[in-house]
């Protein structure tokens, strides 16, 4: 019960989750029913976003890529997690690594190297491809869906492997025990047995999906454009044209938030159904599967995803990046340190750019951390009635695109009295908006895993609530906390959909830079700076590592 | 033959006309020293462009530092659409970020004219001028043009023969060019806008009709057709001279051809925005933009220069030799919304 | 010391009622046990008494000064009270003395004090020798003497102890009952004890109150509890009995295949109508041969069952006529075998009248 003075505290907090969450919502959704003129009630934006059967198609265009890259995520993401969870495959450091990389990379930057991969006419696998056949042409085309697909799901499947395997690792061996001493073989027993205890996980996970590929921009920007077709990202981008319809694009934006709305609402009904891993228990040990000769087909093919996603764009961005003209293909008399040079040192924006991507990432990972635990306290203390709406308060975000909260968050702080715009602050609250839901699942679960006990004898000792966070809930979450600033962190130095509005002059982010880059044919400093911003990245969750263990990663649960 | 005394006073004049014609361009305009004063307690200013690339407009601020120390100039380069966008928010938020406007959109200086953004300022260098590019000023004195280029018929040599590449713009539309042909994007760029217009005008609309049955790939700037050669994706385009030639500098298979039914000749202006921070520093930075050193250093990057006393790069040709085409202001004001629409139908995108 | 009051403290959770008007005065330094099965209301109680839940009706009261009440709860921190957990709460980025050292370092004492004091009490507890130690690195027993120390070094008003011996094993558990009867009486601390463990309970307290689904059922001294229990409860839940049905007719109390006169019973006159009956296994002497009766009551029957457990004969004895299935402890020298007729004989004086449900 909150008699004491920290429900000031709480108050204040509950306040700032609200501006956060609800203020830029609300505006948005003020803007779509506002004249752009007048300011009067008008439908009139409604109608100029729905009435082109162009912008319906892109809303369609986005529900296919969406559910294509879900299903394509979950055929990558559900195979190499059960191999590296529940089998005796070798080489498992390895793929975890690779899908750490994966994890890392920005999808703008794999898709430049996936441009340069498969494009319908030079791509390198298709000319090996027709060196090897004779063929006039390769069959690979990254300008399609297809090309647009495949782009997507390989920077997406992570989240289906994180969440697999999390939810594999809970299952006791006895469980296929009982199954194979009633006589079923190895891949039944998985089939049967196995995968469908880890069936909630993957339902969340292909949502999870659903919603980040239809939000996407960068890959779609570069992707879909010359595929020639537009997806719901992209016509958004159009509408904040000359001249700029912010009103429009609010009406556009909302059946997109109507649609994640929804497919939340699935989730959580899917996911509420805990009893399916408490019922798999902790008891029991796991044994790992022996698959025999089978179990390099399973490298294999865990080798050939992350080749897709991680080694083949590496290499390709590695020789960009050193290369004078990048036109001309590897060889030794093409190498020169000159690009990253002038990325690093005579481009005093790369410089101010890098510098700004990570300090908004950190200062965005704390507010988002700290808020996000306060507000799980709260809920988890009852500390006011009807906690469970801030729950749903802090999940919000999950649901609304980086496109969509960047216009919100334009059209809350662009006008008084509240005007962020134009400062470093506006990016990093919107950061903090946008990665709250990840920050609040991990604290939720940290503090779950905290005895209520361990709090309460501070508290009958005479320490208030606050002390009692301060001397042993706080030291106690310290492994939990530093894993999820890290799972917030990565995601927001290469965010791009919200940026890209929000961003001005000293306030440019990598990713904005990368992007406006893309359109200039520069494709040798595009990839230096890009490998930049992966090495820096990767530094960091080196650093994660060695502060708290090779699992930290893991720590992303189911709802 | 010796030098008797009365040869003496000629030779010398001699010499230091010489001298003086070989010197370089050091000449100042009037009030160059007070305004350059102005401007170096405003410090620094920022450079919204969408004129060249970044590291020509890199080059062009580093060049502006060294002629005029203790200004700094900070640019951020991107398409058209995207500066105009900036200068759209900012304005919308009453924000003073911009102290200079570089579209390449003329679109886009009839609407900033028409909401106010922008303040007069008539440059002492407007003599230096070429004087075909006067007729793109603006009467009011709000914007100025500053830069000029070209957009031509490029190529990938290592697939293209010289005798094969394309010779007018029709022959883009030739068979055997399907699937191979790169453009940009009107609603993205203002240069490809510009070169649409002028060649529904020429051609008419079934130019792009045509066009499409050889399924060219669609990027956003024209400087996307220089990533789209180099990767051997397309191997002609309707790319701009600047960019593709500095490409080619640096080693990749490139080359330009100048149509003999007309390159499309570029003049884009520059403007000082009405809320500029800087704007003594933004003048400052017009007049550079106009004097010979800031040509010269366009030159090196491959730009066009807009200095009648400029010399081109060596390669390319000047802009006086060259069969140039290009429609009127207004004919770009109506135009590019106009082919906006239709370059959507038609291509779909 | 204090004087701890509970005036039909309530308290609710939705439809349900966790604990129903309990009410219980505590005098100055004297140990309750709150006596119960699972889901009895105990630790609801404790909760309420600590300050972590208010009641919805009812008052508790500290000193005369209310500190509960459905409007208002005192909260934990300004209670003056200590508290040991089922899961101890030993604060794992701690060490022993750094543990018991916390509460004096919230109340402000000096330093030096503090030291002094915690080692005191650690050599109180025997715990001197680990003070530096963290509790990972300790047994159960270990951290549940630190939990102890903890708590009893702030000198406390009241002490609560919510289940603390559940996660030890049987041999610790005896030992740390009577180690936890020993700090009360050297500190004299009024202490609050839940448990559902009855031994315990029995051991360590002045006084039971055996709860049932919130409500109290009975408060007694053990042996009050032990020998006369008021409900059919707390005679079932307080050691093993024979619970018999028997009916009040005339002179006689009749009962299923006997007859006992009323007047052999203590309290003859609140015998009214039928009334039930705790008799314990103990208080049943087994015989090959009729007594000599006296007072008692003499039934004959069969013995149905028997097992042995080394320190006493477990029988049960069906009386003749009845369907009755009477248990009956006896001495390991008192053997009898399955089948064997045999005489009950039982003690009026020794059967407790239950209250009607």
């Amino acid at each position: 019960m909150a008699s004491d003075r920290s429900l000031v505290v709480w108050l204040l907090l509950i306040a700032l989750l609200l501006l956060l969450v609800i203020n830029p919502l609300a505006r948005l959704l003020w803007a779509s029913f506002e004249h752009p003129d007048t300011g009067a009630f008008t439908l009139e934006n409604y109608a100029a976003a729905y009435g082109r059967w162009r912008n319906v198609e892109a809303l369609i265009n986005s529900m296919i890529v969406g559910l294509s890259v879900a299903v394509v995520c979950t055929i990558f993401g559900v195979p190499m997690a059960w191999a590296v969870s529940r089998t005796d495959m070798p080489a498992k450091s390895l793929v975890w690594a690779a899908v750490l990389g994966t994890f890392i990379m920005p999808n703008y930057l794999g898709a430049v190297a996936w441009i340069l991969m498969a494009g319908p006419n030079a791509g390198w696998l298709n000319r090996i491809y027709s060196a090897l056949t004779g063929a006039s042409a390769g069959p690979f085309n990254v300008y399609s869906m297809t090309g647009l697909v495949l782009v997507i799901s390989c920077y997406s499947f992570p989240y289906m492997f994180v969440f697999t395997r999390s939810a594999l690792e809970l299952i006791s061996s006895e469980m296929e025990d009982a199954a194979s001493t009633l006589g079923a073989g190895a891949l039944r027993t998985t089939l049967r047995v196995t995968l469908p205890l880890a069936l909630p996980a993957i339902m969340g996970a292909f949502i999870v999906v659903f919603l980040e590929a239809i939000a996407l921009f960068g890959s779609p920007a570069l992707i879909a454009l010359p595929a020639r077709f537009q997806v719901m990202t992209t016509t958004l981008w159009q509408m904040f044209e000359f001249p700029p319809r912010v009103q429009v694009a609010a009406a556009y934006a909302m059946p997109l938030l109507l649609i994640t709305v929804f497919l939340f609402w699935l989730q959580y009904r899917i996911i509420a159904r805990k009893g399916f891993v408490a019922l798999t228990g902790k008891g029991g040990e796991r044994r790992l599967m022996h698959l025999g000769p089978w179990r390099w087909v399973m490298l294999g093919y865990c080798l050939l995803i992350t080749s897709l996603s991680f080694f083949m764009p590496m290499a390709v961005i590695l020789q960009a990046a050193f290369a004078r003209a990048w036109g001309r293909g590897f060889s030794w008399d093409n190498v020169t340190l000159r690009n990253l040079r002038f990325v690093l040192f005579d481009q005093t924006a790369t410089r101010m750019a890098t510098l700004n991507t990570f300090v908004y990432a950190a200062a965005a990972s704390l507010i988002a951390l700290g808020l996000a635990l306060a507000i799980a306290y709260i809920v988890a203390r009852r500390l006011v009635p009807f906690g469970r709406v801030l729950t749903y308060v802090a999940m919000a975000p999950f649901v609304i695109p980086g496109i969509v909260l960047a216009i919100g968050f334009y059209a809350a702080y662009t006008a008084k009295p509240l005007v962020l715009y134009g400062t470093a602050w506006i990016l990093i609250l919107a950061f903090a908006t946008r990665f709250l839901p990840i920050a609040y699942t991990n604290s939720d679960a940290a503090l779950r895993s905290i005895n209520p006990e361990l709090e309460d004898a501070a508290r009958i000792l005479g320490g208030s609530r606050l002390l009692a966070l301060r001397r042993v809930v706080a030291p106690l979450l310290q492994r939990g906390l530093a894993g999820a600033f890290i799972l917030v962190f990565i995601p927001a130095t290469r965010e791009l959909s919200s940026a890209i509005f929000l961003y001005t002059t000293g306030t440019q982010v990598l990713s904005v830079l990368l992007f406006d880059k893309s359109d200039e044919g520069n494709f040798e400093l595009l990839s230096s700076m890009g490998l930049i911003l992966v090495a820096v990245t990767v530094a960091m969750v080196l650093l994660g590592f060695r502060l708290i263990g090779r699992d930290f990663l893991l720590r992303r649960t189911a709802t | 033959m010796t030098l008797s005394h009365r040869s003496l006073p000629a030779a010398l004049a001699i010499l230091i006309a010489l001298a003086l014609a070989t010197a370089g361009p050091v000449l100042a305009f009037d009030g160059e020293a007070a305004l350059h004063e102005a401007a170096k307690k405003e410090k620094e200013f920022t450079w919204y462009t969408a004129h060249y690339n970044s590291e020509t407009a890199a080059a062009l601020c580093q060049g502006f530092e060294k002629k005029y120390p203790g200004v700094k100039c900070n640019y951020i380069r991107t398409t058209a659409q995207v500066a105009y966008q900036r200068l759209a928010q900012d304005q919308k938020a009453g924000i003073a970020q911009a102290s200079v406007i570089s579209s390449t959109d003329q679109s886009h200086y009839t609407r900033m004219k028409k909401d106010g953004w922008l303040q007069p300022y008539k440059p002492k260098n407007l003599p230096e001028l070429v004087d075909a590019f006067r007729a793109f000023n603006d009467p009011d004195d709000q914007f100025v043009a500053t830069a000029a280029g070209l957009v031509l018929i490029t190529y990938n040599t290592s697939v293209v023969s010289a005798t094969e590449a394309p010779k007018k713009w029709m022959d883009l539309t030739d068979p055997k060019w399907k699937g191979k042909v790169s453009i940009g994007h009107p609603g993205f760029s203002g240069y490809v806008g510009t070169w649409v217009v002028e060649m529904k005008k020429l051609y008419g609309w079934d130019f792009f009709k045509k066009l499409e049955q050889n399924k060219p790939r669609i990027g956003r700037s024209i400087n996307d057709t220089v990533t789209m050669l180099n990767a051997k994706e397309s191997i002609v385009a309707a790319g701009p001279a600047a960019t593709t030639l500095e490409s080619k500098a640096k080693g990749n298979p490139l080359a330009v051809v100048y149509p003999e039914d007309g390159a499309i000749l570029m003049v884009s202006a520059s403007g000082i925005v009405k809320n500029a921070p800087a704007p003594n520093a933004a003048r400052l930075f017009i007049e550079y933009l106009l004097s010979r050193e800031g040509n010269e250093v366009m030159v090196q990057q491959y730009q066009d220069p807009v200095n009648k006393h400029v010399k081109p790069m060596a390669g390319a040709r000047p802009l006086t030799d060259v069969k140039t085409i290009r429609p009127s202001a207004t004919e770009i004001e109506k135009g590019i919304p106009e082919v906006k629409e239709l370059f959507r139908e038609t291509f779909g995108i | 010391m204090s004087r701890l009051v509970l005036t039909d403290v309530s308290r609710r959770f939705g439809a349900v009622t966790a604990v129903d008007r309990f009410s219980l005065i505590l005098t100055p330094g004297e140990f309750v046990s709150l006596l119960g099965p699972s889901g009895c209301g105990k630790t609801t109680t404790l909760r309420m008494i600590a300050g972590f839940l208010a009641p919805s009706e009812g008052t508790i009261a500290m000193d005369g000064r209310v500190v509960s009440s459905p409007g208002s709860s005192l909260p934990p921190e300004k209670r003056n009270m200590s508290m040991i957990f089922q899961s101890y709460a030993i604060w794992p980025n701690m060490t022993v003395a750094e543990n018991v050292a916390f509460g004096l370092e919230v109340r402000r004492r000096p330093k030096a004090e503090i030291r002094e004091r915690v080692g005191r009490i650690l050599e109180v507890v025997q715990m001197g020798h680990l003070a530096s130690r963290y509790p990972q690195e300790l047994s159960g027993g270990q951290q549940q003497r630190v939990a102890l120390a903890r708590a009893i070094v702030v000198q406390p008003a009241v002490l609560l102890l919510d289940e603390p011996l559940s996660n030890l094993d049987a041999n610790l558990r005896e030992e740390m009952r009577y180690e936890i009867r020993r700090l009360h009486d050297e500190f004299h601390i009024t202490t609050v004890y839940v448990t559902h463990d009855q031994a315990e309970a029995m051991v360590a307290s002045d006084r039971i109150a055996v709860m049932n689904q919130g409500r109290v059922e009975q408060v007694d001294a053990p042996r009050a509890l032990y020998a006369r229990p008021r409900t059919r409860f707390v005679a079932g839940f307080i050691g093993r009995t024979n619970l018999l049905d028997g009916e009040s007719r005339g002179d006689d109390v009749v009962f299923d295949g006997f007859t006992i006169p009323r007047r052999a019973f203590p309290e003859p006159a609140a015998i009214e109508g039928r009334v039930g009956f705790s008799l314990r296994p103990q208080s049943i002497v087994l015989h090959r041969q009729p007594p000599p009766s006296t007072r008692a009551a003499v039934v004959p029957g069969r013995l149905v069952q028997r097992a042995y457990l080394g320190e006493h004969w477990d029988y049960t004895v069906r009386p003749a006529g009845t369907r009755l299935a009477l248990r009956v402890t006896t001495r390991p020298h008192e053997v009898f075998e399955v089948d064997e007729k045999v005489w009950l004989e039982l003690d009026p004086s020794q059967m407790a009248a239950l209250q009607p449900e």
